[in-house]
């Protein structure tokens, strides 16, 4: 009873989800206006039916950009959970399946990079890297990869020992087929719903990168730098901080929602 | 003929610093057709002188030998050609995403043959639409039943069983048994059964090996052993099955 409950809630949170993703992959369609034409004319105009969510200080469309921006932080974020999440995996699961020094030296790695607040390595190494999506991108990937790769290990550490492994290698299979065919798929659900609960704060990590002008670029549109842009003049013109806003915490939620919901269906 | 033979084997663990020694000085012969039992208390090393048998564990001394060739350091991926290990509890030997008939086709190294998995599943009392089901949705009987038949389909000569029944109730315990009797007449199986039950060795055993703290206390033929033990332990142990029994 109570995982159907959470299965019903499941639904309904990726529906909202995908809708999002497919609202922001779809912006072309769905925008009224291009969001990087400027108008002298329309600067600071308060939302109406031509301008939905108003304009900002160069007479840009915010709802056109906020679902540009949109497209631009949910791809970033995707994209970096799934690159983190493949090299994570991938080093936890022969980490943990072989063990030895490689194991004892990236997991020192790990703990060493675990050591800092990620968002103060992120600062730092987008500082390097003079900012840039790509820059944002690894800063915050250099510490992400930590967390898939610590569970994959421990994961694939109880499971090496399992009866069903030694079964395997009594039927003669190789170390490669094992991870693939017996570990992966084995470790898979906690470690994509860890990926689930990490967008939410990639998500952050972005738009805040952003935000300190380490992220996107203006003009590109993205939530964060958009607020970063607006708040200069958000007393005269509030909605241009408060749409970028209101759709950075709002996907944020969303995301967060569906994978503490997907946890909990784990653990029904 | 002897299809299995272990001469001095021995084995240590260090455990908080602490040399333990887990088997001291073992030798032991299986002939083809029979079934040895292995016997004792908890600890007594009868599973680890299985692991060092399948290559599990490697010895720290002694020899191998499975048909006259020594096969010393060969791990499980490689014993496996010659004898298969059934796990004391059946349900965590499959692994729990795949169908039973992945799991159980494996064993075949890459040879798929229905007829024969079909034929096999008979012998060990196994509708074979039980196939296409997931280890959680049979039962305990069932699952150790598809461990049987999966080491049966890999083609290897020697079943090295440790403690297969255990996890077991009673009536399935005897269905497990009924089964490697039945095998054991039609010829079909050189087995080495581990088991603390010393009633189930006599039933189904030949020869039997009487271990304690890694050493052998004493072996012989099963019937001789258990109705006139010499050695105090054996003694013990004969004497505690029989008031468990009544």
């Amino acid at each position: 009873m109570k995982k159907k409950k959470i299965k019903a809630k499941i639904i309904v949170v990726s529906a909202i989800a995908i809708m999002l993703i497919l609202v922001t992959v779809f912006a072309d369609f769905f925008a009224p206006n291009d969001p990087y034409t400027t108008s002298a004319s329309s600067i600071r105009l308060a939302p109406c039916l031509k301008y939905p969510f108003g304009t900002d200080n160069l007479g840009r469309c915010v709802l056109s950009r906020v679902l540009y921006g949109g497209r631009t932080t949910i791809a970033a974020t995707f994209a970096l959970v799934f690159i983190s999440f493949a090299i994570g995996a991938i080093v936890g699961m022969l980490c943990g399946y072989y063990g030895g020094i490689f194991d004892k030296l990236l997991m020192r790695i790990a703990d060493i990079l675990l050591a800092f607040p990620q968002m103060v390595v992120a600062i730092v190494v987008a500082g390097i890297l003079n900012g840039g999506l790509g820059g944002a991108m690894i800063a915050l990937g250099i510490t992400m990869w930590v967390s898939f790769a610590r569970l994959s290990r421990s994961h694939t550490y109880s499971l090496k020992n399992q009866d069903f492994i030694k079964a395997a290698l009594f039927a003669g299979k190789s170390d490669l087929y094992i991870i693939a065919v017996h570990i992966f798929p084995n470790i898979l659900p906690p470690v994509l719903t860890n990926a689930l609960t990490q967008i939410g704060t990639t998500m952050i990590g972005l738009s805040g990168l952003s935000f300190l002008g380490l992220g996107v670029v203006p003009p590109a549109a993205e939530w964060g730098s958009m607020i970063s842009e607006a708040r200069a003049y958000i007393q005269i013109a509030p909605w241009a901080v408060l749409y970028p806003a209101l759709a950075t915490v709002f996907t944020i939620i969303v995301f967060n929602y569906l994978g503490d919901v997907v946890m909990d269906y784990r653990e029904a | 003929m002897t299809i299995l033979e272990g001469k001095n084997l021995s084995k240590k663990f260090i455990d908080k610093d602490k040399e333990i020694a887990a088997l001291s000085d073992i030798s032991f012969t299986l002939e083809e057709g029979e079934i040895l039992g292995i016997v004792g208390e908890s600890g007594s090393g009868k599973s680890t002188l299985l692991k060092v048998i399948s290559g599990l564990v490697v010895p720290d001394e002694g020899q191998l030998i499975f048909k006259g060739n020594e096969y010393n350091g060969q791990k499980a991926r490689d014993t496996g050609r010659f004898l298969q290990y059934i796990f004391q509890n059946p349900l965590s030997s499959f692994d729990p995403r795949l169908s039973m008939e992945k799991s159980v086709l494996e064993s075949g190294r890459g040879k798929k043959d229905l007829v024969r998995l079909y034929g096999i599943l008979e012998e060990v009392g196994l509708n074979k639409e039980l196939l296409q089901r997931k280890p959680s949705e049979l039962s305990g009987g069932q699952c150790q039943r598809m461990s049987i038949a999966r080491a049966l389909y890999s083609g290897a000569d020697i079943l090295l069983c440790d403690e297969i029944t255990s996890a077991l109730d009673v009536s399935t315990q005897a269905q497990i048994t009924k089964i490697l009797h039945n095998l054991k007449d039609n010829g079909k199986l050189s087995a080495i059964f581990v088991s603390h039950d010393i009633a189930l060795v006599r039933m189904l055993c030949d020869r039997v090996i009487v271990m304690k703290d890694g050493k052998c206390v004493e072996q012989g033929i099963c019937e001789d052993l258990i109705s006139n033990p010499h050695e105090e332990y054996t003694k013990k142990l004969v004497e505690s099955a029989v008031r468990q029994s009544i």
